[in-house]
């Protein structure tokens, strides 16, 4: 039960709006966890769990942008709530374009706090979900003999059997057969479904 | 030991020459002897030969004398040989000595890490013609490039010649010289100078040398610049107008402590809103919290309170004012910044300018403004260099003070605008600085103007009347 509890990650350099945060989001149940540097939080661990990340965006030996930036080349994703003691409007933007879900000026009030905290974790939910089905269809790639996954190339890029067989110079029954196999093993049902999966896995580009 | 050698058989020498004289008047002595028995054959008179006995007893004893005294000469001139020759030992080794001492003098010097040059101050241009290692390395230039060169060849090229010729005017004078200068290493690059230069003199007090000590202080310069600069950002921010990046913390300062008083409150309200957890513990939460919010009350109190003592701003307190005063002053409080830029401010005050009345943090702030402005105007242009603050008098009531640069001139479109509020060519700039200062200078009952100079550069310049009534006074001060 606690490990599915989401986990807010605070980082601010100031210890006081560390403590007050932390009392704050765990008087509404949070899992919290606060961070006096950048460095201590990267340094710690990330449960697979629904979380994420309110971020001061000015930190003492860097700022918060450099951190998102770090997370994004670490493949750390979780999604970032910007607070700052100064509307710096170039920041916020960068910050925004950045893929963070918020950006709060100081002070802010609870509401406004638990609702950008509300859209991060909805959106991590939904980010997590889309890596474990990614990671499932992966699984069941893995699965296919070198054939079947020509074929599955070809089907999912929309060539009919037909095309497949003459491309390939073997009988149409053949490749049927292949197809209906990559079908079972990838545990799609229709064709769209299984062109779903190839674009999901990276197997053609979704665009086209 | 073969010098000594040498010496004995001179010696020895010597004691033979003297001896010779010795043998000499012995034969003497003898052939007279001879001759006395001669005549004591033909005489044989018994009185004479008394007479004659005594007469060469005397003779023999004054031979013995001679003879002692001729030993005791010989003695003599041997012991005075024997000192002789160890006074040349003596010295022999007084210049082994010296050569020694010379040796590690020219090592010492080597390995300081201050630059010592010599120079003739005999010949015309004043050559140098020794500089130790330091020097060689301090200023860039080989030691063939050195010596036999005037040491201001030296010096650089965009080196102020102001302080080369007061270099060379004290050393004229035959007096020493030190001072702290900007100079400039053979590749160009910059390096604050801290110059000793003192007469060396002969015996008879002629000055036939010059000794010079030079340290690199560029990096002590620099630490007090930062020290210099940090205090004097107070000074500019509070009345140059550099605002926005104090704001800017300010508003940081102030959020953090604000956010976290919020998030405490709210948490508290949360927590008694909340299931009644147990009494005791609920409370002592709740205390633990408040407390939290006191000391971040406290904590953004104390950044208001700073903010206060830092615009402390009582009521503009008109006083009588000696504008040139004043604008040394000023002068004074720029010359770090003038320095850095590598730029140069002239003074040309009038010297029995009459009192003003007015406010002199507000006008210190327009004059600081205005200097500030033409040195920015200058930045770009190396050739500029020049900035010249004039006072006079106006009229028989008001007297001018001009800021005068050699600067890039204001565009013609920007003329009119110049002295609005948020106008501002700079790309830091907030646009308040020269809004502020006429407005102080309005309030002064003058007026504030700016014109392009027909050589080049603009020309700040604003008038203020003066001290009214009786206790008005001028002051006399020579330039």
């Amino acid at each position: 039960m606690t490990t599915r509890r989401p986990i807010i990650y605070v980082v601010d350099d100031d210890i006081s709006v560390c403590r007050a945060l932390a009392l704050l989001l765990k008087s509404h149940d949070f899992h919290v966890e606060t961070f006096t540097s950048a460095k201590d939080f990267l340094a710690s661990k990330h449960p697979k769990v629904p979380s994420c990340l309110v971020l001061d965006l000015r930190l003492r030996h860097t700022n918060g942008l450099v951190l998102q930036e770090t997370m994004t080349t670490q493949g750390l994703t979780i999604p970032i709530i910007f607070i700052s003691g100064h509307g710096d409007i170039p920041k916020s933007v960068k910050a925004m374009k950045g893929g963070a879900v918020d950006f709060l000026p100081k002070p802010f009030t609870d509401k406004e706090l638990l609702d950008a905290i509300d859209r991060a974790i909805t959106k991590n939910k939904i980010q997590n979900k889309e890596q474990s089905e990614i990671a499932k269809i992966k699984r069941r790639i893995k699965t296919l003999s070198p054939r079947e996954l020509e074929v599955f190339r070809l089907v999912a890029s929309g060539m009919l059997s037909k095309q497949i067989a003459y491309k390939r110079g073997t009988a149409l029954q053949t490749i049927k057969v292949h197809r209906s196999r990559v079908m079972q093993k990838m545990q799609a049902k229709t064709v769209t479904e299984l062109i779903h999966f190839a674009q999901k896995a990276g197997l053609i580009s979704s665009k086209k | 030991m073969k010098n000594k050698s040498k010496m004995k058989t001179a010696m020895k020498k010597d004691i033979r020459t003297k001896r010779k004289p010795r043998t000499l008047k012995k034969s003497k002595k003898s052939s007279s002897v001879s001759g006395q028995k001669k005549a004591k054959k033909s005489v044989s008179e018994k009185g004479n030969r008394n007479v004659e006995r005594s007469r060469l007893k005397r003779q023999v004893s004054d031979l013995g004398k001679n003879r002692n005294h001729l030993r005791d000469t010989v003695h003599q001139q041997a012991d005075e040989l024997k000192i002789k020759n160890g006074q040349i030992k003596k010295w022999a080794d007084k210049e082994r000595l010296a050569e020694e001492q010379i040796h590690i003098r020219t090592k010492a010097m080597d390995s300081t890490a201050d630059g010592i040059f010599i120079i003739d101050a005999q010949k015309k241009d004043f050559p140098i013609i020794y500089s130790n290692q330091s020097f060689q390395t301090m200023t860039g230039y080989a030691k063939k490039d050195i010596l036999g060169r005037n040491y201001f060849l030296l010096y650089g090229a965009d080196a102020d010649p102001r302080i080369a010729k007061e270099i060379k005017n004290t050393l004229r004078q035959e007096k020493s010289f030190y001072g702290e200068m900007l100079n400039f290493r053979k590749n160009g690059e910059k390096y604050w100078n801290y110059l000793r230069i003192a007469p060396v003199r002969d015996a008879s007090g002629v000055v036939t040398h010059y000794v010079g000590i030079q340290t690199d202080v560029t990096l002590m310069r620099q630490r007090d610049f930062e020290i210099k600069e940090q205090r004097e950002e107070l000074l500019h921010v509070t009345r140059v107008g550099k605002l926005s990046e104090f704001v800017s913390s300010l508003a940081h300062e102030i959020s953090q402590p604000l956010t976290a008083i919020l998030s405490y409150a709210q948490a508290a309200q949360r927590i008694l809103a909340g299931p009644p957890t147990e009494q005791a513990e609920r409370e002592l939460q709740l205390q633990e919290i408040l407390q939290y919010i006191v000391n971040d009350d406290q904590r953004a109190s104390e950044v208001i309170r700073r903010l206060r003592a830092l615009l402390k701003k009582s009521d503009p307190e008109f006083r009588p004012i000696d504008m040139n005063e004043l604008i040394n002053e000023t002068v004074v409080l720029m010359t770090t910044d003038v320095t850095v830029r590598n730029k140069v401010i002239k003074t040309q005050l009038h010297s029995k300018l009459p009192l003003i009345r007015g406010d002199r943090i507000q006008l210190q702030q327009v004059l600081l403004n205005l200097i500030s402005n033409s040195l920015d105007a200058m930045e770009s242009n190396h050739e500029s260099r020049e900035l010249v603050i004039r006072t006079f008098c106006k009229g028989p009531k008001t007297i001018m003070v001009e800021v005068k640069d050699s600067g890039c001139g204001i565009p013609e479109q920007n003329m009119e605008k110049l002295f609005r509020h948020f106008f501002t060519s700079k790309p830091e700039g907030l646009g308040m600085g020269l809004s502020i200062s006429r407005s102080i200078i309005e309030a002064h009952g003058g007026r504030l103007e700016a014109k392009n100079n027909p050589d080049g550069g603009a020309t700040f310049y604003f008038t203020v009347p003066l001290m009214k009534r009786a206790n008005a006074r001028t002051k006399d001060r020579s330039l």
